[in-house]
């Protein structure tokens, strides 16, 4: 099963011709008339990415965009406008769309933007995968292990930790050491690389 | 026959020295006459011609007495006419038997007054007064005052002069003809004719000196034909009497005149007015109707017991319009008071007051029909100055509208744009294909097909709101059908401002007569107004509603209503001035136009605010009258 593109827009006719092209270019293709109907029906398990018309009655593309981040945030999102306005652009941009088309663009160019969206769903996908497999390492520390593993991500020194779980500086290091062979690193850089993508520290902090 | 001539100059030829003497005592003794003579009852009068009743100079001076008696005596007269025919029985048996004939006839009608016209009558009744009239006064006239010295009249018979210059004739000639070289003078063989022959000669001496003259005398009528006819150009003739042709033959001197000038290679003049009609272009003369004037006069005062004197009849040009055109002889030339006959009344002359008034009405008519036509163009001018100025200005926010509309147009048409695309790439991804699906291929060209409708549809909706016209295009239309196509030109706009547009469509008709894509512009600016008001308006609630209602079945209305912030209270009635405007970047004249194009289609636009909020802009237009 290929990637699903999903099509939404209100222009029925638009919405058809897109939905035969990228069939005919080998993908399978979900269409949707409006927002409302898209965030009813997507189920967002399976790779692909959105095709999103700018402007629609009801909720608007870059409404829909917050939803669908919500949602579905492993696909990437690609305007296609009828009418593109730097400012509009620009917002859609900023909000982690993956493309800005207008509905005029060639096929090369449609296409070649939706090649990019499904890698970077890959790309999402496999950070995604990562990620999970993280939890999953740090879902197996002892609560005790993890209240040492956040403060030892956070650069605190073991006597520090010592002092602020009341315990002795032998047995951080020894929950230190557990927590080290747990999460699969050799050292502290490797378990705060693993903290920072897992958002449990700001890494600008 | 004519008068006999007299010498004007004075010189050679004199009035006696006792004439005022003699004048004098004719005037007492008239005075002593007449007194004893007039008696209670009707005056008589006696008028003697000395022709027959053919000859028109005596007749004519007689009549003109005549009339002239009627009418001063209010018809109180009697008055007898005898025409004595004395060239023709001139011998003194007839005289003698004529004279006896008339004391018999008039034994019991003595005259008070014989009015002896010409020489022969006046001596015929001053020779036979006694038995004929013993007691009346006796006035003549037709002949000048040295005939009446010749003739030694009776100290009581007076008359009105009739004096002829036949110099002035010439003069006439001459100021008529300044270029003529020859003279010719005419006259005939009796003894009359010789006598102004002779006259001629004298007075016309100086005169004849300018001109190479000829006497054309004693020869046949016929010969005066004849030669008349051949004259050198340049030439004058002067036409005196020719009563006798040298055959002897009689003649009345008009008659052989009027042969005469049938055929004249040259202008004829002659001193006698009744020569005028008859061939001449004119002369100096007395006329004979003054002449019986005069002679009339003289009677009504012998009459009257008034004292008598001779007079003389004043002498006047006389002239014959018709004859001067003839020789193209210049009217301007002619002697001042030159009487002209036969001169064909123009229009002018003859209803010059009726021509005068109607000319003051046809130029007053002009005067104000000019002034309204210019009123007019002037006022048509400014129309068509307004109407076009009107135009420029609808379209200028026309432009603007379709300025501002234009992201969203761009929007509209490239749905059908884009679509086309994909579906052309689409099918041409299938085509290279290994299994092309035909029908799916030909269900795409069938839909580019539809999206190039689409696409022509939207660029004529906007056409209207493009094109730049010079003038009003009257056509009628379903306002429907106008709301439906604004509603779509506005549909990208609205769905970008997520406003939600509705108009639920009437069933019936809504006919109106103006210009489309005007009503269209009315309606495209009070939904951009409406849509501008609703920025601030959450976004849910943003609803522009069409909404057309019939009025008494004549009129259709039109509410546009918004939920945005409304209209400042005590604005209502400012929003349709020119250049008012709450929005920053508005020329505050979209309204204004509005407002005129509604009423240009006999319309009334006005605006509301909703009870719940919002403001709601209606217009009504003129329902079409369907025949």
């Amino acid at each position: 099963m290929g990637p699903i593109v999903h099509i939404v827009d209100d222009d029925k006719s638009f919405r058809i011709a897109v939905g035969r092209l990228l069939e005919a270019s080998g993908f399978r293709v979900i269409s949707y008339e409006s927002g409302d109907d898209i965030l009813t029906r997507l189920t967002g398990s399976e790779p692909g990415c959105i095709l999103l018309d700018l402007q629609m009655p009801g909720l608007s593309g870059s409404e829909l965009q917050g939803c669908l981040a919500q949602k579905a945030p492993l696909l990437p999102i690609v305007f296609l406008t009828g009418q593109a306005e730097i400012e509009d652009s620009v917002r859609a941009m900023k909000a982690g769309a993956e493309d800005f088309l207008e509905k005029h663009a060639s096929n090369k160019a449609l296409l070649g933007a939706i090649e990019r969206a499904l890698l970077q769903y890959e790309k999402r996908r496999t950070q995604q995968d990562h990620v999970h497999s993280l939890h999953a390492l740090v879902a197996a520390l002892t609560p005790r292990e993890y209240q040492v593993f956040d403060r030892i991500v956070r650069g605190k020194r073991n006597k520090q930790i010592a002092y602020d779980l009341s315990t002795s500086e032998r047995t951080v290091k020894a929950h230190r050491h557990s927590v080290m062979e747990k999460l699969g690193v050799g050292s502290l850089a490797e378990a705060v690389s693993i903290a920072e993508r897992l958002g449990l520290v700001d890494p600008a902090a | 026959m004519v008068p006999a001539p007299k010498v004007r100059s004075g010189q050679t030829v004199g009035i006696p020295s006792g004439f005022p003497c003699l004048l004098l005592l004719a005037m007492v003794l008239a005075a002593n006459v007449a007194s004893a003579a007039i008696v209670e009852r009707v005056p008589r009068v006696l008028i003697l011609y000395p022709l027959d009743e053919r000859t028109p100079a005596p007749v004519i001076v007689g009549e003109s007495a005549r009339n002239r008696l009627l009418e001063v005596t209010t018809g109180k007269i009697d008055l007898f006419s005898e025409f004595l025919d004395l060239t023709r029985f001139s011998d003194k048996i007839h005289i003698d038997r004529m004279a006896r004939y008339l004391a018999a006839k008039y034994v019991d009608y003595r005259p008070d007054v014989v009015i002896a016209i010409a020489e022969p009558a006046a001596n015929f009744i001053v020779a036979h007064r006694s038995t004929i009239a013993p007691n009346a006064r006796i006035v003549f006239s037709g002949f000048g005052s040295d005939t009446a010295a010749r003739m030694k009249l009776p100290s009581d018979v007076v008359g009105a002069f009739t004096e002829f210059d036949i110099a002035k004739t010439l003069q006439m000639a001459r100021s008529l003809q300044p270029s003529a070289r020859h003279l010719f003078i005419v006259g005939g063989s009796s003894e009359f004719d010789r006598s102004w022959l002779a006259l001629a000669r004298k007075e016309l001496a100086l005169l004849v000196k300018s001109y190479e003259t000829t006497y054309l005398t004693d020869l046949t009528i016929d010969e005066f034909v004849e030669r008349v006819a051949r004259l050198p150009s340049e030439s004058i003739v002067l036409f005196l009497t020719v009563s006798k042709d040298s055959t002897g033959r009689d003649l009345i001197p008009r008659d052989a005149l009027e042969r005469i000038a049938a055929t004249a290679s040259a202008p004829i003049y002659g001193p006698f007015s009744t020569y005028v009609g008859h061939g001449i272009v004119g002369g100096n003369t007395v006329t004979f109707e003054s002449a019986g004037l005069a002679v009339a006069d003289l009677t009504a005062d012998a009459i009257g017991g008034k004292v008598i004197a001779n007079v003389d009849v004043p002498q006047t040009y006389v002239a014959d319009a018709r004859q001067l055109k003839h020789w193209d002889l210049s009217e301007s030339r002619l002697p001042p008071g030159t009487v002209q006959s036969f001169k064909e009344k123009t229009l002018w002359e003859e209803h010059q007051r009726l021509i005068i008034a109607i000319l003051v009405v046809l130029a007053l008519q002009g005067l104000v029909i000019g002034g309204l036509l210019v009123e007019r163009r002037r006022r048509h001018g400014a129309e068509q100055e307004a109407r076009r100025r009107l135009l420029e200005v609808v379209h200028l926010n026309q432009s603007a509208t379709a300025g501002a509309l234009s992201a969203s147009i761009a929007h509209e048409l490239n749905q059908p744009l884009g679509a086309i695309r994909a579906n052309a790439e689409a099918a041409e991804v299938m085509i290279r294909g290994k299994t092309p699906d035909l029908k799916l291929i030909q269900q795409i060209l069938c839909d580019i097909r539809d999206d190039d409708q689409r696409a022509e549809d939207i660029i004529v909706r906007l056409r209207g709101l493009l094109k730049k016209r010079s003038e009003i295009d009257w056509q009628e239309f379903d306002l429907k059908d106008v709301i439906k196509s604004s509603i779509q030109i506005l549909h990208a706009e609205a769905g970008r401002r997520n406003i939600t547009i509705s108009f639920s469509q009437p069933v019936a008709q809504l006919p109106v007569r103006a210009d489309q894509v005007h009503v269209q512009q009315v309606i495209l600016n009070l939904a951009t107004n409406a849509m501008d008001a609703m920025l601030d308006a959450v976004s849910t609630e943003r609803r522009l509603v069409f909404q057309t209602t019939l009025t008494e079945g004549s009129e259709v209305e039109l509410s546009i209503s918004d939920t945005g912030r409304g209209i400042p209270s005590g604005q209502l009635a400012r929003v349709f001035d020119a250049f008012y405007t709450t929005k920053a970047t508005g020329t505050g004249l979209g309204l204004s136009i509005a407002r005129t194009i509604i009423e240009t289609y006999g319309g009334k636009i006005w605006a509301d605010n909703r009870a719940d909020g919002g403001a709601v802009f209606r217009f009504v237009l003129p329902l079409a009258q369907r025949g």
